[in-house]
């Protein structure tokens, strides 16, 4: 008997659990204030989706 | 007059903070989240735990590639050692992965990134954590 769990994620689900969990684990890696770490998490997260979306549309001419 | 090529022995302080270092970093690789628990870095300990947990737990479910050490190249090679670096969570993806990888959609391949993901990032907290011990500015 098959008991393994299954996540069926979009590739948009995909990319942003992403981008928040590395953005939570550098934001408490570097900074120490809880401010700080906040206002860092918010940045790379943004930076993170802002780039992959930006990627995601530099190569829409070349999919098909 | 001193000869200044020969280094002073180190003070046995060092040697032991040397050694508690090296078993904070390896009980943080094992553990993720627990080399700065030792540190009574309380935050980070439980956020490392938590992201590194859930990469793994995302990763298996999204039936990525849990490498082993029968691989056939140097990437096979490379994402075992990236796999390995989760510790502990290496066997806990491995037993939640019962039905196998499933790299022909997209979703088994971004699962074999989140798991290997998991585990450069865990080695990046061990280092910290690691330097923390030493006594470096974390």
């Amino acid at each position: 008997m098959n008991a393994g769990i299954g996540f069926k994620l979009s590739h948009l689900q995909a990319m942003l659990l992403f981008a928040l969990l590395i953005s939570i684990a550098f934001g408490f890696l570097s900074r120490r204030r809880p401010i700080d770490r906040v206002k860092y998490i918010v940045w790379s997260l943004f930076l993170f989706l802002l780039i992959g979306v930006g990627i995601g549309w530099a190569m829409y001419p070349f999919s098909r | 007059m001193a000869d200044e090529t020969t280094a002073p022995a180190a003070a046995p302080q060092d040697s032991r903070r040397e050694t508690m270092a090296f078993v904070i970093g390896v009980a943080g690789w094992l553990v993720p989240g627990l080399g700065h628990a030792l540190l009574k870095m309380w935050g980070r300990a439980a956020m490392f735990f938590l992201t590194v947990s859930m990469l793994v737990i995302l990763g298996a479910g999204m039936r990525g590639n849990v490498f082993s050490s029968s691989g056939n190249d140097a990437f096979d090679a490379l994402g075992y050692l990236a796999d390995l670096g989760t510790g502990t969570f290496y066997l806990v993806a491995r037993s939640l992965e019962t039905n196998g990888a499933d790299v022909s959609h997209a979703g088994g391949d971004y699962g074999t990134r989140f798991l290997a993901t998991a585990g450069v990032l865990n080695l990046l907290a061990v280092l910290h954590a690691y330097e923390a011990a030493r006594g470096r500015k974390a």
